[in-house]
């Protein structure tokens, strides 16, 4: 049995007429299936040039990224099964919900009555059916941001990637919003990768934990968080252990932060 | 729907109030644009009429509609409307699609968009109307003189419009795309296009404008009918009749079409909101 996620060795520049930039170095890093891993680290550190390559469209400088024990240039990008929620919903505004929710299965040319259908099934089971004849502006951020999981899900995919979902988000729509997106990952089953600034956010939804070091990136330290989830996110927020979690993180970071600033 | 009649009666007595005065203005600001109008044809009427102004120089209401009946029972009018009309519209669309159509290669290679740039900017500084002479000699001297004519005054002007639609924000739309695996095709047509129709409407209605330009210029130059040559050739007879006759006839042409434009306008953003693709 392969590991869903192998990134071996992974080295990333990126070339532009004045820079050359050298985000990722080295890094390595597993995730196996049905695990929930969340990423943080220092801004600008080559965390969202990870998810690229793990999405498939840009290929890694040096190492390789293997998916399913597969290299990921070896499936065509059109087919992945690769879900990619970025931090900005972008929903289409000339299309309604039900529109935007299947623009995945479209441009996948996997739209067929079945997967419509289940399509629609996510729509309700998550609170949107009612809205699916609705166009974008006429929902709320939380919503948008739900439509657009929603539209990641339907195609199926067996990797969830999230780029900071949350972030454009007001503090309580935020925590609300997380809890239910993690309750809707779980109850499908998916793995997923979670990058974000919030250190309480990756605690509350993550099995294991990432931290990055400055840019170029690589792996600085790996936690498991052995905390009972079954309650969702928000709830593992108030359980014992969750500060002492959130300490060590806030420190790891902290020291990688002004690690250069000391020198 | 309901829900907001219901609302309607709920409003307090301030804010009826302050619809009502909404409504007042609107009413008070369609009577003043007729006013307008009939104000400007009386006195231009009434001043003709008692020879304040010269009515042989600047005509008078009541001639143009002589002479535009006159016109009708030689039966000549609707054959220069036509002319026209037909000179127009084929300027316009052939404008409009070869000028969306390069927009289109444009935004697909970045290298040949790089190469045309600045030829694009001198040909739009270029007055068109400086190649009249040369496309008459190449094309000879007829309708399709005129016709390319309009379709180059529009073309490049549609070309740099269309263009900066495609071009615009939507890179993170496009991003969102290729996390989907869509193909360079997709992205044109699920997203650019669409995201631009705004823009590619408000490309159209200036090329309106700018096709007849062209299509009246062009008539002066070669034709032997049509409501351009209908000008020069009152002009060059003093028939000012005819040339406010004309004249007066090309407004209402052109509001036509500019009308025509918005509908248009309505339908593509419909066609957007209930395509699935
Ligand atoms: N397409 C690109 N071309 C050139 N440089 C890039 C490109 N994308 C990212 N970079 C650079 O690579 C580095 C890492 O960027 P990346 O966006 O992966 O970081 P990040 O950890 O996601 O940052 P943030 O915390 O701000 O989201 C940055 O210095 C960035 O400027
Ligand atoms: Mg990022």
């Amino acid at each position: 049995m392969h590991p869903l996620v192998e990134v071996k060795n992974v080295g990333l520049v990126y070339h532009e007429p004045h820079a050359e930039t050298q985000a990722l170095k080295n890094l390595n890093m597993t995730v196996n299936e049905g695990e929930f891993v969340a990423i943080i680290g220092p801004s600008g550190c080559g965390k969202t040039s990870l998810l690229s390559l793990l999405s498939g469209f840009i290929k890694p400088s040096e190492g390789e990224v293997l998916i399913r024990g597969k290299s990921i240039d070896e499936t065509d990008a059109s087919k992945s099964q690769i879900g990619y929620m970025l931090q900005h919903d972008h929903l289409l505004d000339w299309r309604t919900i039900e529109g935007n929710v299947l623009l995945g299965l479209q441009v996948k040319h996997m739209l067929t009555p079945e997967t419509h259908e289940y399509a629609l099934e996510l729509l309700n089971r998550y609170g949107l059916y009612e809205f699916r004849n609705h166009y974008p502006r006429q929902l709320s951020g939380g919503m948008r941001q739900k439509a657009a999981l929603i539209r990641t899900l339907a195609f199926s995919p067996c990797l969830l990637l999230l780029d900071e979902p949350f972030s454009s988000l007001d503090y309580l729509t935020r925590l609300k919003l997380g809890d239910e997106v993690y309750k809707i990952i779980k109850s499908e089953g998916k793995t997923a990768i979670l990058v974000t600034h919030d250190i309480a956010e990756a605690i509350s939804m993550a099995n294991r934990i990432y931290v990055f070091t400055q840019r170029p990136a690589s792996v600085r330290s790996e936690y498991n968080i052995e905390l009972n989830k079954d309650n969702g996110a928000l709830a593992t927020r108030n359980l014992p252990g969750f500060k002492e979690y959130f300490d060590t993180l806030w420190k790891e970071l902290d020291h990688e932060q002004t690690k250069n600033r000391a020198e | 729907m309901s829900k907001r009649k219901i609302a309607l009666n709920e409003y307090s007595q301030e804010h009826l109030l302050y619809l009502e005065s909404i409504k007042r203005k609107k009413l008070l600001i369609s009577i003043l644009r007729y006013a307008l109008f009939i104000i400007f044809i009386a006195l231009w009427e009434v001043l003709a009429r008692f020879n304040i102004i010269d009515p042989f120089i600047f005509s008078s209401p009541s001639r143009v509609i002589q002479t535009t009946i006159n016109l009708y029972n030689g039966g000549e009018l609707f054959m220069h409307i036509g002319v026209t009309l037909a000179e127009t519209v084929l300027g316009f669309l052939l404008g409009t699609l070869a000028g969306t159509s390069i927009a289109i290669i444009l935004w697909w290679s970045e290298t040949i968009q790089r190469v045309l740039d600045p030829y694009l900017v001198v040909l739009n500084a270029l007055p068109k109307i400086a190649l009249g002479p040369i496309i008459i000699v190449w094309i000879g001297a007829g309708m399709n003189s005129i016709i390319v004519m309009a379709l180059l005054i529009s073309l490049i002007v549609t070309i740099m419009t269309v263009l900066s639609g495609f071009m615009e924000e939507n890179a993170q739309k496009q991003m969102l795309m290729k996390t989907l695996g869509a193909s360079k095709w997709q992205i044109f047509s699920l997203v650019v296009l669409p995201a631009s129709v705004p823009t590619i409407v408000s490309a159209l209605k200036i090329s309106v404008g700018m096709s007849w330009v062209g299509v009246i210029v062009g008539e002066y130059l070669v034709s032997k009918a049509g409501l351009g040559y209908l000008i020069v050739y009152g002009g060059q007879v003093f028939k000012l009749d005819l040339v406010m006759t004309s004249i007066a006839i090309i407004s209402v042409l052109a509001a036509l079409m500019y009308f025509g434009v918005s509908w248009l306008e309505k339908a593509l953003i419909n066609w957007r909101s209930h395509s699935k693709g």
